[in-house]
């Protein structure tokens, strides 16, 4: 299924000669033509025209009747008319009709000066309008959700959000009910519409019937000032529009990049502006004095004692980047560690990716972009819940297999929101076990050096059959899988046994578990990896940092929006190993990290923040400043270069695109990109120059360089690795740690995730606390009936001397012997038990607690994951 | 540069211009010869000319208006100091509350963008306005405005009028700033209105 070639056709739309592409709608040809044709329902986002409103009804030569502009492809040779008597007749009495019902309370409705009814009205309508009797009457306005309220009298049945609902974020929560004059918008028994993408529908509405809590009444049209950004709340790095009043963000609209987003926004991206001015939030510097208070101090003293505490550890200093840290940042932030402390002890997350093979990874041909998932013939998503990790690519990914036609597969260790779509039985694998199920699809793939065989065989050889049977797969990888030794390795080499790397539209697209993740590692945010992926002395990871602070070889660290006593995986020996060292922490409010930290500067939130950030696919996109630095927060890049400058070692840097010009410099395939050229969509280094060849950088050479560096392909010359598997494969990926039965025996394999709402952001943000999660284990339905445990029954969890309390929560299609918790919770989080290496835990049931036995119970909203029709009932 | 020389003004002239020769200055002279009895018979010919006007019309009696004690009255269209109303008492349950609902149209329309409106959504058990929405805070800079009068014209809810106070001089800028419970204040009636006709 690649993508189609389409041919030209030719018509004229009142007179003009218009050139568009075969299929186009007339809609959108005479809008080539710079003819503008009134619609409401139309919106091409939403998948096919249902041409339900009726307003872009024309005249096209050689049909009798008026015709929707909307679902009628173009023809060569089609004669068409906008503006002809009979068109302008219709197009009066639509609006007419349309405003039959529709109360004229413009002044009030939130819509008024940005609605396209009023424009269509004012341009299209009769100016009056005959009706002299009572309109149809709501009660409004109605809470659709606690954060969108409906107004049904205003709503004109246009079906788009109802459209989205069904047919893109595929909830199926919203209908239309009722007949008639009497249809209204609503949920199934009035149930509150929570799902994790419905802020989508405000934006969607062409009238002020659907409108958010967090934006009704702040602001008018000509009250505001917008400018485009980029959320760095997760990978998806959504282009967003920020809607700034009085120097406050007000709003986060979604800016359409067909290359990113597709035009949709998550409600976390949506909602979670609320914290940028926020009390919570730190705006000044701080540092602990005796009393082991935090008190404000002077940006001098902070940064002087920020230094003089890194200058004590020199190079056992240690530093670990949060996802939301920019490429800027994180350049400078390498550079202080290995220029100026001399230490290589960096990483970016807690997965510790292996270099060399990361730099393979990374080659342009064996990459895809999320664009190719539109036409990918086949899709599978290993290991990673796009819902949780990446949101917008799970819509990304329900588009292709519904409308791109691709068939979708699944393997993952948790249940997925994707598994209904699956046309494959989804694969389960024990958790820390991707390596066995990708050594045997490597296999089954026939990938040299790999057995056809093992406990994965079976499911192995289907997926592998699915997979081969298309030229153009896209795989979609989670960054955990780094975490099992052998898998990405095997996951390489089975894409070259895939041939992805000679083939378009095909690749692996890697959804990494920080929102720059990408970015961070090539600017040089790895502990064996310098700016462009360049081999240097290796450092620790993130453990082993974890590990030195703990035990004292490392003497200091530098937390860059990073917090990993709540969100890497063992949190409760983070929490040990920070209690007892010199901590400096950039953080946009305290968190559970911050309150070990010595000093502790604030950050600055994407709202406010200048700089670059790279997209899981390659595309660097650029962060731009939308309001001021509220009080004195100051950018990190600078608060960076004076540290360093502290340090001795002065990083003369006037602007943050100085910084970048000098991390571009380094990162030879970033090439000379500059600002202008990155724009307002991004570029993705990978088509910037495609005749040039894949370049790492080149790295510091330090003495721990050679150690890997030697024989691997990352420092060959550039004419070598231009083609073929220029990676050898490796033979030796250990033996898949079959579940035995006796380890099945000593209890339940534990897995942990991320869920979308577990993090700060839901926290800081008032309006998404209600979508806080508690913790709960999730068990399949035979392990919870022999253990006892129904669901919601509240127990505890232990494992290795700690115990979290969750309550159950019984999942279908858990594999067995299986269990997971969710990492980042507030209150009893997942990363305490987590290890990052498989664990075994055992379950025990406790008395139901007072406190909730009697109020509400479990009282907050449930996320509806949704699942994916199955096949047959699409 | 002999300066005694000469007796009819030039020396003067000379004097102002020092670096000048004798024969570059040319006095010219303007109208009659100053002084003499033809110079004294004009100047007191044109003042009495202009008195003959004066004592004319003392009989009319004085026409100053002592203001500020006294006041022009203005006409009724006459466009001073912002009025924000209320509904009246009509028994129609709307009664005291707020005709401004805040939807910014007269902000949209101020010409020096001297309006400034943000609007909150009301309590139905404590109701500021009559609408969904209302103004919370509704400011108009009043050294700013030229009283043009189109924030009264866009108004779709008659809450803003022009009155006709003109009085607004204040000490300090920022107490010209009205804010709207200033603008809602039933207004000091300081001027007076001209009635019909007059």
């Amino acid at each position: 299924m690649s993508q189609p070639i389409r041919n030209a056709v030719t018509l004229v739309v009142d007179g003009r000669e218009v050139v568009a592409p075969e299929g186009t709608m007339v809609v959108d040809a005479a809008k080539m033509g710079d003819i503008e044709i009134p619609v409401f329902c139309y919106e091409p986002k939403l998948g096919d025209p249902v041409g339900a409103c009726r307003m872009c009804l024309v005249e096209i030569e050689g049909i009798p009747k008026l015709q929707t502009a909307c679902s009628t492809p173009v023809r060569d040779g089609m004669v068409v008319y906008t503006q002809t008597d009979q068109v302008k007749q219709a197009q009066n009495a639509v609006v007419e009709f349309l405003l039959v019902n529709h109360p004229l309370d413009c002044p009030v409705c939130d819509k008024g000066g940005e609605c396209p009814l009023q424009d269509i009205a004012m341009g299209w309508g009769p100016g009056k309008s005959r009706m002299t009797d009572p309109k149809r009457h709501f009660q409004k306005p109605l809470e659709l959700s606690p954060l969108v309220a409906i107004d049904r009298e205003r709503c004109i049945l246009c079906y788009r959000c109802v459209r989205f609902s069904q047919e893109v974020a595929e909830d199926e929560q919203l209908q239309l009910h009722e007949r008639g004059d009497r249809s209204f918008v609503g949920t199934f028994d009035d149930r509150p519409y929570i799902a994790p993408f419905h802020g989508n529908i405000i934006e969607l509405c062409p009238v002020g019937a659907l409108t958010t809590y967090t934006y009704r009444f702040r602001a008018r049209p000509w009250d505001i000032e917008q400018a485009g950004s980029v959320c760095t709340l997760c990978p998806s790095q959504c282009n967003v529009a920020f809607t700034v009043r009085d120097e406050r963000v007000m709003r986060v609209l979604a800016r359409d990049n067909h290359a990113v987003d597709d035009g949709w926004l998550c409600d976390k991206g949506r909602f979670g502006f609320q914290m940028f001015a926020s009390e919570e939030r730190i705006t000044e510097p701080m540092m602990r004095g005796g009393g082991g208070e935090l008190s404000p101090v002077s940006w001098e003293q902070a940064i002087e004692a920020a230094a003089a505490g890194l200058r004590r550890a020199g190079a056992s200093a240690a530093a670990l980047a949060g996802g939301g840290t920019g490429n800027e940042e994180g350049y400078l932030a390498q550079r202080i560690m290995r220029e100026a402390l001399g230490s290589p002890n960096i990483d970016c997350s807690p997965n510790s990716p292996d270099p060399a093979l990361l730099a393979e990874l990374a080659r342009p041909e064996l990459g895809a972009k999320v664009a190719d998932l539109d036409y990918a013939g086949a899709i599978l998503v290993l290991g990673t819940d796009p819902l949780h990790e990446m949101p917008i690519l799970d819509l990304r990914i329900r588009k292709a297999a519904r409308r791109g036609g691709a068939r979708l597969l699944v393997a993952t260790e948790r249940p997925n929101a994707l598994d209904g779509g699956a046309v494959v039985d989804p694969v389960r694998f024990a958790p820390g076990e991707s390596a066995a199920f990708i050594s045997a699809l490597a296999g089954a793939l026939g990938a040299p050096g790999y057995e056809d065989g093992g406990s994965y065989a079976k499911q192995a050889a289907e997926i592998a059959a699915a997979l081969s049977s298309v030229p153009d797969p896209v795989i979609v990888w989670g960054e955990r899988l780094w975490r099992d030794q052998g898998a990405a390795r095997a996951l390489h080499d089975l894409a070259r046994a895939l041939e992805m790397h000679q083939r378009i539209g095909t690749g692996l697209l890697e959804v990494p578990e920080g929102a720059n993740t990408r970015g961070l590692r090539e600017a040089g945010m790895l502990p064996a990896g310098g700016p462009g992926l360049g081999p240097v002395a290796a450092g620790r990871d993130a453990a082993a940092i974890r590990d030195g602070l703990a035990g004292g070889e490392v003497g200091a660290l530098l937390l860059l929006g990073a917090d990993p006593v709540r969100e890497y995986p063992g949190g409760g020996a983070w929490k040990q190993a920070l209690s007892s060292s010199f901590v400096v922490s950039f953080a946009l409010t305290e968190d559970e990290s911050t309150a070990h930290a010595n000093v502790v500067f604030p950050a600055e939130s994407h709202a406010e923040k200048e700089g670059t950030v790279t997209h899981p696919d390659g595309r660097i996109q650029r962060v731009r400043p939308n309001v001021p630095h509220p009080r004195d927060v100051r950018p990190t890049w600078w608060a960076l270069t004076e540290i360093s400058r502290a340090l001795g070692n002065p990083l003369t840097f006037g602007t943050a695109e100085d910084v970048f010009a000098a991390l571009c410099a380094e990162v030879p395939f970033y090439g000379e990109t500059a600002y202008e050229e990155i724009g307002g969509q991004g570029l993705r280094w990978q088509e910037r120059d495609p005749g040039e060849s894949w370049v790492p950088g080149r790295g510091g050479g330090g003495p721990g360089a050679a150690a890997y560096g030697a024989d691997s392909a990352a420092t060959r010359p550039p004419s070598e690795s231009g083609s073929g598997p220029a990676y050898a494969p490796t033979a030796a990926t250990p033996g898949p740690r079959s579940e035995s039965e006796e380890a099945r025996g000593s209890g339940l394999a534990l897995g942990s995730y991320r869920d979308l709402w577990a993090s700060e952001v839901t926290r800081r943000n008032p309006s998404l606390r209600f979508l806080m999660p508690t913790q709960r284990l999730e068990l399949a339905a035979k392990d919870a009936k022999e253990l006892g445990l129904e669901d919601g029954d509240p127990v505890t969890v232990s494992a290795g001397g700690v115990s979290v309390e969750a309550r159950v929560s019984v999942k279908e299609r858990m594999r067995p012997g299986a269990a997971f918790l969710i990492e980042g919770t507030e209150s009893d989080n997942g990363n305490v038990l987590a290890t990052g290496s498989p664990q075994r835990i055992s379950v025990e049931k406790r008395a139901e607690p007072e406190s909730n036995g009697s109020g509400n119970g479990n009282g907050r909203v449930k996320i509806v994951e949704t699942p994916m029709p199955a096949e047959g009932a699409v | 540069m002999n300066a005694e020389l000469n007796t009819d003004g030039i020396e003067r002239v000379n004097r102002e211009f020092p670096y000048l020769n004798e024969g570059d200055v040319i006095s010219v002279q303007r109208g009659p010869e100053p002084g003499g009895v033809g110079g004294v018979a004009r100047t007191f010919g044109a003042t009495l000319k202009g008195l003959r006007t004066t004592f004319a019309r003392i009989v009319e009696g004085p026409v100053t208006i002592q203001y500020p004690e006294e006041k022009t009255p203005v006409f009724p269209r006459f466009r001073g100091r912002h009025k924000l109303h209320r509904f009246d008492h009509d028994g129609s349950g709307t009664g005291g509350l707020e005709k401004c609902v805040g939807c910014s149209l007269c902000a949209a329309a101020c010409p020096s963008d001297c309006i400034r409106v943000v609007a909150a959504e009301n309590d139905p058990a404590n109701r500021v306005s009559a609408g969904e929405r209302f103004a919370e805070v509704y400011e108009i800079n009043l050294s700013r405005c030229i009283f043009c009068g189109y924030c009264e014209v866009a108004c779709p809810f008659d809450a803003i009028t022009m009155g006709h106070d003109y009085e607004m001089a204040d000490y300090n800028r920022s107490d010209l700033i009205f804010t709207k419970e200033m603008l809602l204040a039933e207004p000091v009636e300081r001027t007076p209105l001209r009635r019909e006709g007059e």
